[in-house]
């Protein structure tokens, strides 16, 4: 087929231009932005002024950056485990070949599909209510009295276990279809050897999933670090030590929350950076730990 | 599938069982939250708090649903979402489409850079373009509904264009060659011909669009200046902050269930599709 100059280019030009407005140019920018003292978004770069690595100094010694970091290593690690974990529990499960397979994974996966706040505002607003909360009447039925899920001891665990409930489909979903791609002789041969369903899922499933393994946990790791949403919903007015994460603070810090009597724009970028490093260097280290190559069958 | 119904093995089925209970607790739980919110957007805010939101006492308050919709503005809040939702839902098709053509078609000068760029702008998490996204608005006197709509396009474009290059890569080139022969222009082939022959790839991706903007809410939050541009997230955690001083709970659950059923209805519909789209794009092992 014939290369046409003029529509490569007609066809290429909003796609292109789209990519250098919306992504190109803005993240230059913040990486920029983070070497500079800016305080207001709107303030022009004949405003900024060269302020070196003091931006990261600031933010990491500052208290609620450390407080959200330490709450976003919990999410991703704790949270991480508990969701991987119930979602490969889940796509075993469903590819067992239990009867309504396909309603338990669409109702599994639901979650996923309806608004994050509306999710957010079930739980909130019903699962953990102290007075008519689910929670509390099942613990009523056994006699016992109720408990404050949302106080500040708890809190932190009630947004994780929500958090976890509304991503498990997802991750059920990226199991399954590694699941059904592995060959179906691999578990009839291993179960003329006389393997058990344990054995066969340590030895065949469990091997034959590590690149699908190797993405659902950086998924998980993007999904972590960027938290956001739920932290705002079950904090909604002010902000938190038992729920801030860094984009929280990044969002108060820049655009202004309770009690930021300073907005700083540079600091802000700043967390940006910080928090996308964090992100390229799980995607390297997972990259090193799994070879793409490792895994033909 | 045999056609006659294979018979239940019951020594099987009891093996399974273990399985059954973790599925059947997981859903059942999300069966009755769901059916709680339900019972609840038709209850009172005393019948709330009693403990009696399925009994119905005092019948069903559709009314809730009224107040909800048209004293707590979910109405404008819905339409703003339905807006973004279609509106960049087509827009991006429109940058996107053709670009996953001419992609998927040739090599040329700055394609391989291109198809990588795509990829990592659909990574690329919100908090390192939202700043100077915001400027560029200010600079650009960019603000109300067009902004919002502006920004739900670009977002999406990555992973639209990324998802149609692999169907359009399918195609067979002959489409064109006889296109050619007939006197069509290559500009006219691609919108007649080429992109009906994706249409199931376009119906998935914009079924995937418009759930991604309806759900959206980043941006919705730090872009959203004025009360006739606010989106459904945005304008139910407004509903929910306001709480302490209306008291209505019943309003409330009201406006949580607007919020959920235009994607869970989509998703009755079409969970096949979606389900089946959601391991078939972006993600691979």
């Amino acid at each position: 087929m014939k290369k046409n100059k003029l529509l490569i280019f007609l066809f290429m030009l909003p796609c292109v231009l789209t990519l250098l407005v919306m992504y190109v140019y803005p993240v230059c920018r913040t990486v920029l932005m983070s070497l500079f003292r800016v305080e207001s978004l709107t303030a022009g770069t004949s405003e900024w002024t060269f302020y070196g690595l003091s931006n990261y100094t600031t933010i990491i010694s500052n208290n609620t950056f450390q407080m959200a970091m330490k709450n976003m290593l919990l999410i991703w690690v704790a949270g991480g485990v508990i969701t991987l974990a119930l979602a490969m529990v889940m796509a075993v499960v469903l590819t067992s070949g239990i009867r309504g397979a396909k309603f338990f994974r669409a109702a599994i996966y639901l979650p996923n599909i309806i608004s994050a706040v509306a999710l957010a505002t079930m739980w909130v607003q019903y699962i953990f209510n102290y007075d008519y909360g689910l929670l509390n009447e099942l613990l009523e039925l056994f006699g016992l009295e109720g408990f404050k899920w949302l106080g500040s001891d708890s809190k932190f665990w009630a947004m994780t276990a929500s958090f976890i409930f509304g991503s498990v489909g997802y991750y059920m979903l990226i199991y399954i279809s590694g699941i059904e791609g592995i060959p179906k002789e691999l578990y009839e041969a291993s179960m003329l050897d006389g393997a058990g369903k344990i054995t066969q899922f340590r030895t065949i499933t469990m091997p034959l999933l590590k690149r699908i393994i190797k993405t659902s946990i950086t998924f998980w790791s993007i999904n972590a670090t960027t938290f956001f949403l739920w932290s705002k919903m079950f904090s909604p007015i002010q902000t938190e030590e038992s729920t801030v994460v860094p984009v929280i603070y990044l969002y108060d810090i820049v655009f202004g929350g309770k009690g930021i009597i300073q907005r700083d724009a540079g600091a802000g970028a700043a967390v940006g950076v910080v928090l996308t490093i964090v992100i390229v260097a799980i995607y390297g280290v997972m990259n090193l730990l799994v070879k793409d190559t490792d895994m033909e069958y | 599938m045999t056609k006659h119904r294979e018979r239940i093995n019951w020594k099987k089925e009891a093996k399974l069982l273990p399985g059954y209970l973790i599925v059947g607790i997981w859903v059942a739980f999300t069966a009755v939250m769901i059916g709680w919110i339900i019972g609840a957007s038709l209850s009172t805010s005393r019948e709330i708090f009693s403990g009696t939101v399925l009994d119905f006492e005092t019948g069903l308050h559709w009314e809730n649903y009224a107040t909800a919709w048209n004293s707590q503005n979910v109405s404008v809040f819905f339409g703003n979402s339905l807006l973004y939702a279609t509106v960049s839902g087509a827009g991006v098709l429109v940058i996107s489409a053709p670009a996953a053509y001419v992609l998927s078609r040739w090599k040329f000068k700055g394609s391989r850079a291109t198809r990588i760029l795509l990829v990592i702008s659909m990574s690329v998490p919100a908090i390192m373009i939202i700043m100077p996204l915001y400027t560029l608005a200010v600079q650009w006197g960019l603000k109300g509904r067009i902004l919002l709509i502006v920004l739900y396009i670009m977002l999406r474009v990555p992973y639209t264009a990324i998802y149609l290059q692999d169907f359009f890569a399918t195609l067979s080139r002959s489409y064109e060659e006889a296109a050619y022969l007939d006197g069509c222009s290559p500009i006219k082939t691609f919108w007649k011909i080429m992109l009906p022959l994706v249409q199931p790839a376009v119906i998935t991706v914009t079924i995937f669009n418009f759930l991604s903007v309806w759900n959206e809410f980043f941006m919705a939050l730090i872009f959203t200046t004025s009360a006739d541009m606010t989106p459904v997230g945005v304008g139910l955690l407004q509903i929910i902050n306001s709480m302490k001083y209306s008291g209505n709970y019943g309003g409330l659950f009201a406006a949580v269930m607007i919020v959920f059923l235009p994607t869970f209805l989509l998703y009755i519909f079409m969970s096949e599709k979606i389900i089946s789209g959601v391991t078939g794009g972006g993600v691979k092992g």
